[in-house]
């Protein structure tokens, strides 16, 4: 078996390029659509204050997810905002603001809130700063400590329960493709298996010592290896690479991964088991993936669709379990234990298609 | 050491592909197996060889049959398939590291050994090239020499010379020759080249729809024909009533035409010239030239199926 493997790395390294590309176009589309999500809403901004003081106000602007505050001057904003480039833009004032707007939009309300809640933080400082006669700065460090280790935290997972929507639309894109992309990868190596039957390969195998299930393991096992190896790299382009934290669950991403990359190897076999030739397996497996990934929710959150018909359907596909994994714990942050089911689910879809599928290949004459 | 094939049969849903086919090697032979396309070689080959269960039948070494038990048989048995069974994306050497690699060789040994047979197949220049970028008869030959790697005593050949260019072709021969002299190898060669048999072999079988038709060496075989002559005539013009003329004489058999040469057999003790030159008159056809000639495994196969051995 180990000389499978080691055959099957010597070729690898020969013919990267379909794994390399693979990747890539994986990694540049999910990054693109990623960031196209990503995208802040502008809101210019202009100033009656010292510089100073803007500064430090703008400083604390930048805070937001949602929008980007950009100094320049009057005129221009006032262009942008009649021109309706933008949808509201800011007079920054000593205690107060103005908004600008030309109509009142969902999006000019949150500006608004979200501006008075970052006043309303600075004028709290200033005040326990008069009253303490502590510098300004030392007393904004203890405020924000405060609230970011509060004495009393609320457990709120209890009320979020199976309704809760959370759409991370930097993850999601990476998930989605990366789990998409990899049943590429694996169904092909997979197919190695029908081609060195075809090609007479594998009957020598037969006469030689080697036992059968050592030739259909050390396939199996390098499939999946080059298969894992693949998603755990884009995850880590991703990691190092983009400064993505995976809410701080990398290693879990890691590891989750193994149910997932395993169940696309069985059930690769089982396609494999299906076909009659090449030309069917080349014309099948795009078919099945992309199914597959629309259905599964690669490509647009499940937390979308409605439709009673695609979510039973969705309950058939292992791209599913493995999204509802992924995103189970970096995004809705449930532990292992939380994720005994869809973990569960992809093992027995591999040890059953893969059973199947081997059984199949086996009877087949080639 | 005796290999046999016992009443072999492979049947593919209705049709029976091998039908009853008794086959033998002994230690040291070269025997032939010898058939057009399609007459059931390669599969009576992969029952002899373990790959494929037969319907009926028995496959023995050494009277013991090996189709339930077949690790006996496959340790010294090498196998040369018909289509080239390599990774064309490896080296010859690596490939031949590999195959060794699975039959439990390893370091020195495995150097040793695969040095041994790039020898062998003329290969060692080449060694490192990939297998995608030989030429036909190169991978024929390193198809040859990876089953080769265990040393086996018996081995089995799939029509190795198929698609490749005459000099490619007869230094396969030489090498089947050579393993057979040097390390009395017995070889089971199958090819539906008439020459090639008639070249390497002691013993010969000749199939044809799943049956054996004939077997013996090739006296034996050629005596068959003893009885008859093959005729053949060159003529300037070939003549459709002359041909129909021939094909009603009761003493004329298998008439043959190809381009402007007819060939046919007719029993020994008549002479058949007085009366191909009364036919030729008669329809105004004229010989360039008419012989007997000494009959071939091919006129062999003619006679006994009416068939040419190749289409
Ligand atoms: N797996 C199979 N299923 C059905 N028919 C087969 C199979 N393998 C071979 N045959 C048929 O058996 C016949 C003999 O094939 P083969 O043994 O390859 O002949 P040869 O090697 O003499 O050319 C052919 O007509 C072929 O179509
Ligand atoms: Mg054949």
């Amino acid at each position: 078996m180990m000389s499978i493997l080691a055959a099957k790395i010597r070729l690898f390294i020969r013919k990267p390029w379909m794994f390399v590309i693979t990747s890539i176009i994986c990694i540049f589309i999910a990054f693109i659509i990623g960031t196209a999500n990503q995208d802040k809403i502008k809101v210019p901004v202009y100033s009656s204050l010292s510089k100073h003081e803007t500064n430090e106000l703008l400083h604390s602007l930048q805070h937001s997810d949602l929008f980007a505050f950009q100094l320049m001057n009057q005129e221009k904003v006032r262009t942008l905002v009649s021109e309706g480039k933008v949808e509201a833009g800011v007079k920054l004032k000593k205690d107060d603001f103005d908004l600008i707007v030309s109509s009142q939009t969902a999006n000019t309300s949150l500006i608004r809130q979200y501006v008075q809640k970052v006043y309303r933080e600075k004028k709290q400082t200033e005040k326990i700063a008069e009253h303490s006669n502590a510098p300004l700065e030392e007393v904004a460090k203890v405020v924000n400590n405060a609230t970011a280790n509060p004495v009393f935290t609320l457990e709120k997972k209890s009320f979020r329960g199976k309704k809760a929507i959370i759409i991370d639309s930097q993850l999601q894109p990476i998930f989605g493709f990366s789990l998409f992309f990899v049943i590429y990868t694996i169904a092909f190596n997979v197919f190695q298996i029908l081609k060195e039957k075809r090609e007479g390969i594998w009957d020598r195998m037969i006469l030689s010592p080697l036992k059968k299930w050592e030739m259909y393991i050390g396939n199996l096992i390098y499939s999946f290896v080059v298969g894992y190896i693949q998603v755990a790299l884009i995850f880590t382009v991703f990691h190092f690479g983009m400064d993505i934290d995976f809410h701080g669950r990398f290693a879990e991403m890691l590891l989750l991964l193994v149910p997932y990359v395993f169940a696309i190897v069985a059930l690769s076999i089982f396609i494999v088991g299906l076909v009659k030739n090449e030309q069917q397996f080349n014309a099948i497996i795009p078919l099945i993936s992309v199914s597959m990934a629309m259905i599964g929710g690669a490509y647009w959150p499940l937390e979308i669709v409605s439709s009673k018909v695609l979510l039973t359907l969705s309950k058939f596909v292992p791209v599913t379990y493995g999204m509802e994994m992924l995103k189970g714990a970096a995004i809705y942050g449930n532990s292992l234990n939380d994720l005994l089911y869809p973990i569960s689910i992809l093992f027995f879809m591999g040890v059953v298609l893969m059973g199947i599928g081997i059984n199949l290949v086996e009877r087949r004459n080639v | 050491m005796m290999l046999e094939a016992v009443e072999l049969t492979k049947q593919f849903k209705q049709t029976k592909v091998v039908n009853g086919v008794n086959l033998y090697l002994e230690k040291g032979e070269i025997v032939g197996l010898l058939g057009p396309n399609g007459a059931g070689k390669s599969t009576t080959i992969s029952m002899i060889s373990t790959l494929i269960p037969p319907t009926s039948g028995d496959v023995r070494l050494n009277n013991k049959s090996v189709i339930k038990e077949p690790s006996k048989l496959r340790k010294v048995l090498g196998v040369v398939p018909q289509e080239i069974a390599l990774y064309s994306d490896l080296s010859a050497k690596e490939n031949l590291q590999f195959f060794g690699r699975i039959h439990r060789l390893s370091g020195a040994r495995l150097q040793k050994k695969v040095d041994e047979i790039l020898e062998q197949i003329g290969l060692t220049d080449r060694q490192n090239d990939l297998v995608k970028h030989f030429s036909g008869g190169m991978k024929r030959r390193l198809n040859i020499g990876v089953a080769l790697l265990h040393e086996p005593e018996f081995i089995i050949m799939d029509e190795p010379t198929v698609g490749i260019d005459p000099q490619s072709r007869n230094y396969i021969l030489e090498t089947v020759k050579r393993l057979n002299e040097e390390k009395q190898m017995t070889v089971l060669y199958t090819s539906h080249y008439m020459e090639e048999v008639e070249f390497l072999c002691d013993r010969i079988y000749i199939m044809d729809k799943g049956s054996i038709i004939a077997s013996g060496t090739k006296e034996e075989i050629k005596n068959i024909l003893s009885s008859e002559n093959t005729v053949e005539m060159k003529v300037e013009k070939v003549q459709e009533p002359f041909i129909d003329a021939l094909r009603l004489q009761p003493v004329v058999n298998h008439v043959t035409v190809q381009d402007r040469v007819i060939t046919i057999l007719a029993p020994k003790e008549i002479n058949v010239f007085r009366l191909l030159f009364k036919l030729a008159e008669e329809t105004n056809t004229v010989f360039t030239s008419v012989e007997i000639k000494t009959p071939t495994l091919e006129d062999v196969f003619l006679h006994l199926t009416g068939r040419a051995l190749r289409d």
